[in-house]
């Protein structure tokens, strides 16, 4: 092997790694050395800019039935060729292929800090699981036309391989990873801004430069109780903390929220709270902090029986710049905790 | 009403014994400006700096960067500010092209609002002040000053700056001339009838942060109370609007340069009849945010009557919301809308780039993440930062939003935020 190319390591499943069909789909993780099978075509990709030094070969069943074993046993094999770079599949439309190839390249990223790369048909199931941490290349259903799909596998896992900078998808030919990334465009902002709009105006098609976002519905679920015989919490993102935030929660961009007990209070004094939130004007809260937590009339309806009971434990956090991932876990996190608690409803307050 | 802006262009800039413009050097005498500037007495000290294209220099503490502009025959200087409260948009101002004035912000707290620029390396072709010759302005609060004080103290420093450079082009011949002339909205020529009426709802204020008495943001007024209102779009380049004094990505030289008012002028009787242009603050409170966003649309709607509107933000996330509420009324009473977002992803994520999901608002122009890490290169020189230059000299590591002039929110730069 020549000074300088690069090791590259390809992963197959038992059809493209030439040990049989459906029947030897249950085989385990093995290596063999040098290119076999559709790594032959992923070597003739490569030409002299690298060698394919092993091929790892997984049967689909395996792969499938006990995923993080086989994913496991994978990385060791690979992790022994020394690779600079993975080519996984590609797996076309191959689903449980498509699932494995992707798995893999995660853990060879994170365990062996090398570059990955697979390929795969729109509809596999891989992609979706796997294109925001893989670059996974778009390719037909089916391997029919086999080294122009590699090339396109190789031209891109040789950029990633020499830390080359990436172009946009439609450049290489790679799934959108759902990753954004600043660039500089042809004309201003206001510049576009105008043109996208007489184009809306004139009917004409336009492309929005921020996609929707996909948020799945989340249904109220229905109470089954009256109000009279339920529980009920409150909860807010507006940063309402006890005085010295003890929890520490950030003031944007929060990991983290506070649970405070609020037993034998019949209204919050505002000496003891304090607010770090940075999105909005805090000072009413502040003077107030019923303005956003209203323990004050929640217990008056505990007390008249309009409702059965108030939780004693308020939870918060702050809403600000927070991301998608952290507001999502946290609300999970409460959520939990609230049911496991027993209660019935809770009144959100957002600011 | 009808604008000039008569340009001068500037290709030098020196100090020197008297503040003249000869040719294209622009002579500033900086101790005699000084002099003019430490007359405020919530400043103390006052340092002046040049930075120049292509010098390896960084300013930082970046507050604010107006550009330089005077009124004749009388106009009032950024009205209800500097000068009296007075209509601005008609009449001559005079502008110096290539010169900004920066105005840095000595305190310590509240690093949000700073930024730097750079006037050479890759980052000084992202901003339009890495282009421009820069007087910088160094102030210190005196003692009893107190924060909002001091920052009025340094922006009202950096308009009379503004105003003393470009009253130096008050003998010479400009080199072009902006007439910016849009009759009362109404009025269409029968043979110009068929085109679309375009109104641009500018945000000017974000109430996330309560005003100061002295942050006055339109024509003096720090718009604690504001309702959506129409003024013409020429007072808006004309030194009505300033900026108000949390700056995230948006600058009065913007503002005073306003990209959106052009684009829209730029097409005016072409594609476009530019109906005018309605004024709007983001509100704190739920019924203040519908209340403003139905009155912004009944004004674009009914009384503006235009079947189009581009609509920008200001500030952070819940005015983003707010942008998109009042576009979404538009929607809904039919007009045809586009808005300028940031990228609000802080972990840049495609599924965190927008904050709202509103039927109709589904044309989006963004101007970038002001999150995403960047590389300040080493440079040999800071000004503005005496204190902290030794951490700015030397490679450093920044975002988007600190690099002043990178992103205008209001639709000034080219920097957008691709899905990959």
């Amino acid at each position: 092997m020549a000074a300088g190319t690069l090791r590259v390591v390809c992963y197959l499943n038992q059809f493209f790694g030439q040990l049989g069909g459906e029947e030897k789909a249950g085989v385990g993780p093995q290596v063999v050395d040098g290119a076999v099978g559709a790594a032959r075509a992923v070597q003739q990709a490569l030409g002299d800019a690298g060698t394919v030094v092993a091929t790892v070969i997984c049967g689909d069943n395996y792969a499938a039935e006990q995923a993080e074993r086989a994913t496991a046993e994978l990385v060791s094999l690979v992790a022994a060729a020394r690779p600079d770079l993975l080519v996984a599949g590609p797996a076309f439309l191959a689903g449980r292929y498509g699932v494995a190839c992707g798995a893999l390249c995660v853990a060879a990223q994170a365990e062996l800090k090398i570059a990955t790369v697979t390929g795969m048909h729109a509809e596999n199931p891989g992609v979706e699981l796997y294109r925001r941490q893989v670059y996974v290349v778009q390719t037909g259903a089916e391997a029919t036309r086999m080294l122009p799909e590699v090339q396109r596998l190789v031209a891109l896992g040789l950029k990633l391989a020499r830390g080359e900078a990436i172009g946009a998808p439609a450049a290489h030919g790679y799934f959108a990873r759902g990753v954004t990334r600043n660039i500089v465009a042809g004309a201003n902002a206001a510049d576009r801004a105008v043109a996208m709009l007489l184009d809306k105006l004139a009917g004409r098609a336009f492309t929005t430069e921020v996609p929707r976002p996909a948020f799945p519905p989340v249904a109220a679920p229905r109470l089954v109780k009256t109000l009279a015989g339920a529980t009920i919490a409150l909860v807010t993102d507006g940063g309402l903390v006890p005085r010295g935030n003890p929890d520490g929660i950030e003031a944007l961009n929060a990991t983290r929220y506070g649970a405070y007990s609020i037993e034998g209070k019949s209204s919050l004094d505002a000496a003891q709270y304090d607010n770090p939130h940075r999105g909005y004007d805090t000072t009413w809260v502040k003077q107030d902090p019923h303005r956003l937590v209203p323990v004050d009339v929640a217990r008056e309806l505990e007390q008249s029986g309009a409702i059965g009971k108030l939780h004693e434990t308020i939870y918060s956090t702050v809403g600000v710049a927070t991301t998608l991932a952290q507001s999502a876990r946290m609300g999970r996190e409460i959520a939990e905790k609230l049911r496991a608690a027993g209660v019935d409803a809770v009144i959100l307050t957002s600011t | 009403m009808r604008l000039e802006l008569g340009w001068s262009d500037v290709d030098e800039v020196t100090a020197a014994p008297a503040t003249r413009l000869a040719g294209k050097r622009l002579e500033v005498d900086l101790d005699g400006l000084r002099e003019l500037l430490s007359a405020d007495p919530r400043l103390t000290r006052i340092r002046l700096d040049l930075a120049h294209p292509g010098e390896r220099c960084r300013i930082a503490r970046v507050f604010d960067v107006v550009a330089p502009r005077a009124k004749t025959d009388g106009g009032e200087d950024f009205p209800g500010v500097l000068g009296s409260v007075a209509r601005a948009g008609h009449g001559r101002t005079l502008a110096l092209g290539g010169v900004a004035v920066v105005a840095t912000d000595q305190q310590t707290d509240n690093v949000g609002t700073l930024a730097v620029i750079d006037m050479a390396g890759p980052n000084a072709a992202l901003s339009a002040f890495g282009r421009t010759h820069n007087l910088v302005i160094s102030a210190w609060p005196s003692p009893s000053t107190e924060r909002s004080d001091y920052l009025a103290a340094v922006r009202l420093a950096a308009l009379k700056t503004a105003v003393h450079l470009a009253g130096t082009a008050r003998e010479a011949e400009p080199n072009r001339v902006d007439v910016f002339e849009l009759p009362p909205s109404p009025r269409v020529p029968p043979e110009l009838a068929h085109l679309p009426r375009v109104a641009y709802v500018f945000q000017i204020h974000s109430h996330q942060r309560p005003t100061g008495l002295d942050e006055g943001i339109l024509y003096g007024d720090p718009v604690r109370r504001m309702l959506p209102t129409i003024v013409h779009p020429n007072e808006v380049l004309d030194g009505a609007v300033l900026r108000g004094f949390m700056g995230r990505s948006v600058t009065t030289w913007a503002i005073q340069n306003h990209p959106m008012i052009r684009a829209l002028y730029a097409q005016h009787g072409r594609t476009l009849w530019f109906a005018g242009v309605v004024v709007t603050v983001a509100q704190a409170t739920e019924p203040e945010r519908v209340r403003s966003a139905f009155l912004t649309a009944g004004l674009v709607a009914h009384a503006l009557g235009a079947d189009g509107a581009v609509l920008t933000k200001i500030g952070g996330g819940a005015p983003h919301v707010d942008m998109a509420q009042a576009a979404a009324h538009c929607e809904a009473l039919g007009v045809k809308t586009t808005a300028v977002v940031e990228d609000m992803s802080t972990d840049g994520s495609a599924e965190g780039m927008l904050l709202f999901d509103f039927p109709g608002v589904d044309a989006l122009v963004n101007v970038g993440s002001s999150q995403e890490p960047i590389i300040l290169p080493a440079m040999e020189r800071v000004v503005g930062a005496d204190d902290i230059a030794s951490k700015l000299l030397g490679e450093t590591r920044a975002t988007y939003g600190g690099l002043c002039g990178a992103i205008e929110q209001v639709g000034a730069t080219r920097v957008m935020a691709e899905v990959r």
